[in-house]
């Protein structure tokens, strides 16, 4: 390289800028900058002669051009040293603002843009992108500036594949260069910087091409076909673990993936990506067997470069969106499990190898803290901790055992954790849990036996699982115990759960998972069109449900079976559908067979359909249920006597108050399982719970009584107690909303006043708009013995009718007058329900302990006690019981209790409270300085903000929110009771405590 | 096409089906009420339309069974007791009626005008104490093997058998069927038959016969003797033959010829037999026990067996009582559930479900006409029904 045309080029350049900037004419700016780009650029004929004026074109014909080696020459010193970067400040600046406009398009094309689109694209990209961002300099017109830029941007880098050249000036550059080493890596990372940060830079709207999707696809596209060129060229024989041999192409498009990536196109790549690999992967298994798949896929031309280039991303952030977004996008895809592997493989098989980063990548955070779907976690396992390709059959054992157990007791460490079931989201304990039954199900006994801790862990994490109230924690434990007893004793599986009895097991947990999220939105909505009701547990509806869908399933499938089973093509013998019994001709040995076949067709049978409906003991004593209850060996008698138990409560006889408290105790006592037959469990269940309620609505104190020992014996199970508090509730809301008729009060005169009217003169009483009343002539008797009256009377609302008089005798009847009232009664009752309930929770004794394991009876009775308290709302009694309940909910073991379940159940029941109490009661305590009721209800407020803001569970998170609006509403509707208080007795009167007030009720942000 | 007529076979039989299980099993045609206690036993007369009732509390009722009215009513054994069985049958005379109380006698009656006598023509003391109806010995009426009739039977030559359909035995005259009046009836201990001349009172035999030799103690293994019937085979020359069941479910064929062991023994049943019936031709016959099951039987003189024809499985134990109807073509069961369920004899086949009584039905029983069914029960009534009814020749 010559420093003679070093120098000659700087020179030219030096005239040509002051020539430009001399120039007072458009067409002296264009023959200026032509005698460069002729030297330059092999131009053919001038085709924009034609439109300068006349006095340039001698000048532009003058050029002449050079040979073309020296243009090539000429180039290249032109675009290494310092005077493209010279020229093209002064054409991106001073040309583009002062003198662009006006140059014809063929000019523009072959004078103007030809440095740009025919130049050295890595410093035309250097030269350009600065433009972009030159917004503090005002001397140029900076919209036309900006305008020319972003043109010759779109022109070089999308539509004349620039960054397809870029690749390939790489590949030249890496023989004949002098920068090396870091020097050069810092050049190619600012290269990759430029090109990545031009649609941020570029201005939004004006250039479609520029929009980060449209650039960014088209910027991956030339990248990876230039680095599949790139590959091709490759000498073969290059040792693939040579880790010295990497190529700045490689680094330069590994830094550009890092930069997209990071910049949040990760999708745009992979849709370039993924079908790229995808096709390869495709050709290639097609058409080799399997063997030593992985060795050859290293060798082939056009696969190699994948993984040099996820080995070059030093962005871990940038490399995990990749591989998370890859994987999503496979998933979408429905790629099936071997291309999926081998399409991982291809991309990140030497980054995990030689990067622990990206190993524990996969290994840790894929498994434990991500949530993929199920395929992908397959996909994981086979990639990462196999490390064998799924279809690889032959070689069971070929995968890393060492690592599989490793990882196997990792997941089990986390996964037994209690708090990770308290705490963790429920489709994170889903996945977790798949990843563990998936490493189970890889695992033989004997790596099960080398690690003895990750047995007894798994039995753990099963039975906390098991006490769970949620159905699909339960399901995870079973599914998780199947494959455990799988592992243990292929022949022997054990089925935790009835409804799961398939040989595979659908790690998904997903069908029942949408159905709780719609369970719970529904829930939500409730609460916002009616808070109170709303505010009932999504958990027991979903627990219903659950149990209720696994049954339909069960059915479904057994019906199919049963379907199955008519063949339409059997074949059918008449002889046999005409119903003859084999043993008929041996036996039917008397008179003729003709006359008997006659005479026997008259022989039809009837209807043979049966049922012991009327067989059934019957009951009219309580007594006597009760007695039968006691024999729980009389299976029928248990039957029956629970079938008319609640109609024998409900009919409330003389003796109820005397066995009200044994038959309470009994129908406890009674195990349902145990008589009735499978699959009618549920019937006797609710059937026993329906006389429990009944029982108790009909006669409650002394029920209750009994009820509220057994609730804290040790004699009776979790689930007796469960039941205890269901009734209860049951009850309590069913008191609550008691209907009943009562006869409207009719003033009536007993003695009739004297008046001119005769006695057997009907009065005029009933109904408005009746006439008066008028005496029957009966024609034809002279002797009338009675008086008959008759009147016209209105017809009532919803009468049809149908003669044209009504007559009615003296006596009339009102029982039509009769009207159903509702009324609360559950007010009188509400502390025998509440106060004894709330005394035991925090005792623990033999078989009894609420705080700790049986915190699902807690719950339950929490919620019990918050529907008791809503019972009452608005009634003296709320307002009395309202403090020990809160005094209950303070306790730091509840209110703070680790099971998410437990705190629904107290944020129900502050909910409750918030609505029971009346404004006025609080008003009338905070002038009254009793602190009690206005200090409970400032901590729930606060309490209710803790949970909203620090809770875990989301549908904590809302009744927590729907807490603080109740409380806020009490807090309104109280601050107007007590405004209207002050305004009858005039504030002096009252000594309210002015700093209680305004801090006792606070009207929170919500 | 031999497909295609099967599918058409098929869905015939599926429309017929399908007609015939819409219809309702049928109400009784009458129920008879008067009875203070559990009705015992029903008998229809044997040619006359007279119906006898017996019930816990001792009370005979005769019945019209046309006008469906009590012609007569007496107390005639002891009130604490009650009667236990009930029996008439042409071959103890036309207007005779046998009943059996609890409390050890036997009584021969006479119903001259439709009403019962004051005392008993005979009373019979047999001093058993049990559940075990008595039985009269049932003639055969007819059969296949009329021809072959062995000359001690010409008293079912000589009478017609007819195939009218009503009066088959009643056709037979006096004279001829005097020679056994007989009674079946279990005896003083428990596991014996005895059999009584019902013109004598005395004791004619017992089975097994204790002279003959040993006690037999596979007899007393059986336990007590539950249900009875006498019968006179075609092919028995003359000979009574029992059938008896065992509370052990056994069921052994006597023949008193042959007094000291059964000529056949079979156990059909694992709980008591309770009731034993023999059909017209005395070639088969039905029992029903304390189990769930109904055994239709088939018996051959020749060789002496015993044999399961049927054997059907309801879903409650216990039948009380059965009967065959005179023409053989279906047979009863009064069961333990309140129902008296309907067969056809020869196939088998279930034919209904008669569902009226409120409690242990005790007793069904055919008219000799066949036209009628009456049931008895404990619900104090007897129910009167007409099922499927024969065709009259004109």
């Amino acid at each position: 390289m010559g420093e003679v045309e070093e120098k000659a080029v700087l020179e030219k350049v030096g005239n040509v800028v002051a020539s430009i900037n001399g120039s007072k004419h458009v067409d002296q700016v264009i023959s200026a900058v032509y005698s460069l780009a002729a030297l330059l650029f092999p131009l053919e004929t001038l085709s924009f002669i034609g439109s300068i004026s006349e006095k340039y074109r001698d000048e532009v014909r003058s050029v002449e051009a050079l040979s073309e080696n020296q243009t090539k020459e000429w180039w290249k010193v032109f675009y290494k040293g310092a005077a493209f970067p010279a020229l093209a400040r002064v054409l991106l600046y001073d040309v583009a603002s002062d003198w662009l406009v006006c140059f014809p398009i063929s000019a523009r094309k072959n004078v103007y843009d030809v440095f740009f689109v025919k130049g050295r694209m890595t410093e035309v990209v250097q030269a350009i992108v600065p433009c972009l961002q030159n917004r503090g300099s005002t001397s140029y017109d900076t919209s036309a500036v900006y305008s020319n830029a972003e043109r010759l941007l779109v022109l070089c880098l999308v539509e004349n594949d620039g960054a397809f050249q870029m690749v390939k000036e790489f590949n030249f550059q890496c023989e004949s260069e002098e920068l090396t080493g870091d020097k050069l890596k810092q050049a190619i990372s600012m290269l990759a910087q430029l090109v990545t940060s031009i649609p941020d830079k570029a201005r939004p709207g004006i250039s479609s091409a520029l929009s980060s999707h449209l650039f960014f696809k088209s910027i991956t596209t030339q990248l990876l076909s230039g680095a599949e060129e790139w590959d091709k060229n490759l000498p073969d024989g290059v040792d693939s673990c040579n880790k010295i041999y990497t190529h700045d192409t490689i680094v330069f498009i590994g830094e550009i993936v890092a930069r997209i990536c990071r910049r949040g196109s990760a999708d745009v790549l992979l849709s370039e990506l993924i079908p790229r690999v995808l096709c390869q992967a495709r050709n290639f298994l097609s058409g080799t067997a399997n063997v030593s798949v992985n060795k050859t896929f290293e060798l082939k031309p056009g696969l190699r470069f994948w993984s040099r280039v996820i080995e070059e991303i030093k962005d871990s952030y940038a490399v995990e969106r990749l591989s998370e977004q890859l994987l999503h996008q496979l998933a979408a895809q429905n790629t099936n499990d071997i291309e999926a592997y081998w399409i991982l493989w291809i991309l990140f098989h030497r980054s995990y190898e030689n990067q622990p980063l990206i190993r524990s990548m996969f290994v840790d955070k894929f498994l434990l803290w991500k949530v993929f779907p199920i395929c992908c976690l397959r996909w994981i396992l086979h990639f990462a901790i196999l490390e064998c390709s799924p279809d690889n059959t032959l070689l069971t054992k070929a995968y890393h055992a060492h690592r599989l157990v490793e990882t196997m007791q990792r997941l089990v460490s986390v996964w037994s954790k209690r708090e990770f079931v308290q705490s963790s989201r429920l489709e994170q304990q889903a996945y977790v849990t798949a990843a563990l039954g998936l490493c189970l199900e890889k695992m033989s006994k004997e790596d099960l036996d080398a690690t003895k801790d990750a047995i007894h862990s798994i039995l753990q994490g099963v039975s906390c699982r098991l006490e769970s109230p949620d159905h699909l924690v339960r399901k995870m434990a079973s599914s998780v115990a199947l494959v455990f007893s799988k592992v243990v004793d292929p022949q022997n599986p054990l089925y935790l759960d009835d409804n799961c009895h398939d040989e595979t097991i659908d790690w998904e947990f997903k069908p029942t998972m949408s159905d709780r999220s719609s369970v719970a939105k529904s829930h939500h909505k409730d609460e916002e069109a009616d808070k109170v009701k709303g505010l009932d547990m999504a958990k027991e509806a979903n627990g219903v449900d659950d149990a209720d869908m696994g049954k339909k399933v069960k059915g479904r499938k057994q019906k199919l079976l049963e379907f199955k089973l008519v063949d339409p093509d059997e074949v059918i013998d008449p002889a046999a559908l005409n119903g003859e019994l084999i043993s008929d001709g041996e036996g039917d040995d008397f008179g003729s067979e003709d006359s008997d076949s006659l005479s026997d067709t008259s022989l039809e049978p009837y209807d043979l359909t049966d049922d012991d409906a009327d067989l059934k003991r019957k009951f009219s004593q309580l007594v006597d249920v009760v007695g039968a209850l006691r024999k729980s060996d009389d299976v029928d008698g248990v039957e029956g006597a629970l079938n008319v138990a609640e109609k024998l409560v409900r009919a409330s006889p003389d003796e109820l108050k005397y066995v009200a408290s044994d038959l309470a105790r009994t129908l406890v006592q009674v195990r349902c399982s145990d008589f009735t037959v499978e699959g009618e469990e549920e019937s006797a269940e609710e059937k026993r719970q329906k006389a429990l309620v009944a029982l108790i609505v009909t006669c409650p104190l002394e029920s209750l009584e009994a009820l509220h020992t057994l609730l804290y014996s040790a004699t009776v199970d979790v689930s007796q107690r469960i039941m205890i508090l269901d009734v209860m509730t049951g009850a309590a809301q069913e008191l609550a909303s008691m209907k009943f008729l009562k006869p409207e009060y009719q003033p009536r005169n007993l003695i009739s006043s004297v008046s001119d009217k005769p006695w057997f003169i009907p009065r005029n009483i009933g109904p408005p708009g009746a006439s008066s009343w008028k005496e029957i002539s009966t024609p034809g008797t002279l002797l009338n013995w009675s008086y008959s009256y008759e009147r016209e009377l209105p017809p009532r609302p919803g009468q049809i009718q149908r003669g044209k008089t009504r007559r009615w005798s003296l006596q009339s009847s009102v029982n039509e007058n009769q009207l159903e009232q509702s009324q609360n009664q559950f007010p009188q009752y509400a502390a025998a329900f509440m106060l004894p309930a709330m005394l035991g929770f925090d005792k623990k004794r033999h078989g009894v302990d609420l705080l700790g394991r049986d915190f699902i009876v807690l719950g339950k009775l929490i919620f019990m006690l918050g529907v008791c308290i809503k019972s009452a709302a608005m009634h003296p009694e709320a307002s009395v019981l309202a403090s020990p309940l809160l005094d209950m909910l303070r306790v730091r073991e509840i209110s703070h209790h680790i099971e998410p379940y437990v705190r629904r159940s107290v944020l129900f029941a502050a909910s409750c409270i918030l609505v029971a109490i009346h404004p006025t009661h609080v008003a009338s305590a905070l002038m009254a300085g009793n602190t009690e009721i206005p200090r409970g209800l400032e901590w729930i407020r606060t309490w209710a903000h803790d949970i909203a803001e620090s809770d875990t569970d989301r549908e904590c998170y809302m009744l927590a929110m729907t807490c603080l609006q109740l409380h806020s509403e009490l807090a309104l509707q109280t601050s107007r009771a007590l405004e209207s208080t002050e305004g009858t007795f005039g504030t002096e009167t009252l000594g309210l405590p002015s700093a209680l007030a305004s801090g006792m009720i606070k009207i929170p942000r919500v | 096409m031999l497909q295609w007529q099967a599918l058409r076979w098929k869905a015939i039989k599926e429309e017929e089906d399908y007609r015939m299980s819409k219809r309702p099993p049928p109400d009784p045609v009458a129920v008879l009420r008067g009875h203070r206690a559990s009705v015992m036993d029903v008998c229809f007369h044997p040619s006359k339309n007279i119906l006898f009732s017996g019930a816990a509390d001792g009370e005979l009722r005769i019945w019209d069974s046309v006008q469906r009215r009590t012609i007569s009513s007496a107390l005639v054994h002891n009130a604490a007791h009650g009667i236990i069985g009930l029996a008439a049958s042409p071959l103890i005379g036309d207007d005779k009626v046998v009943s059996q109380g609890r409390d050890g006698t036997v009584k021969y009656w006479d119903i001259g005008d439709g009403d019962l006598s004051r005392n008993p023509l005979v009373t019979i003391k047999t001093n058993s104490y049990h559940f075990c109806k008595l039985s009269l010995v049932k003639k055969f009426a007819f059969g296949p093997c009329q021809t072959g009739v062995p000359e001690n039977c010409q008293d079912a030559e000589g009478g017609e058998t007819t195939f009218q359909g009503n009066q088959m035995e009643s056709i037979e005259d006096s004279e001829q069927v005097k020679g056994p009046k007989y009674v079946a009836v279990s005896g003083e201990q428990s596991s014996v038959v005895e059999l009584w001349d019902l013109a004598s009172a005395e004791k004619f035999l017992q089975l097994p016969h204790l002279s003959s030799g040993l006690p037999n103690t596979t007899t007393k293994a059986r336990g007590m003797c539950m249900a009875l019937q006498a019968f006179l085979s075609p092919e028995s020359q003359g000979y009574l033959n029992v059938l008896t069941g065992y509370e052990d479910g056994s069921m052994a064929w006597w023949d008193v010829r042959n007094p000291g062991v059964p000529m056949n023994s079979v156990k059909f049943h694992k709980e008591p037999v309770l009731s034993l019936c023999i059909d017209g031709a005395c070639s088969g016959g039905i029992s029903g026990a304390a189990d769930e099951k109904l055994v239709f039987f088939s018996l051959d003189y020749q060789l002496g067996s015993a044999l399961v024809k049927k054997e059907i499985t309801l879903e409650r134990p216990g039948i009380a009582g059965t009967s065959i109807r005179p023409d053989g073509k279906i047979a009863a069961f009064a069961g333990w559930d309140h129902r008296v369920r309907v067969y056809n004899y020869r196939k088998g086949i279930a034919l209904a479900i008669l569902k009226y009584h409120h409690a242990t039905c005790n007793t069904v029983s055919f008219s000799a006409d066949s036209k009628l069914l009456a049931s008895s029960s404990e619900d104090t009534t007897v129910a009167m029904w007409e099922l499927y009814p024969p065709q009259t020749v004109t």
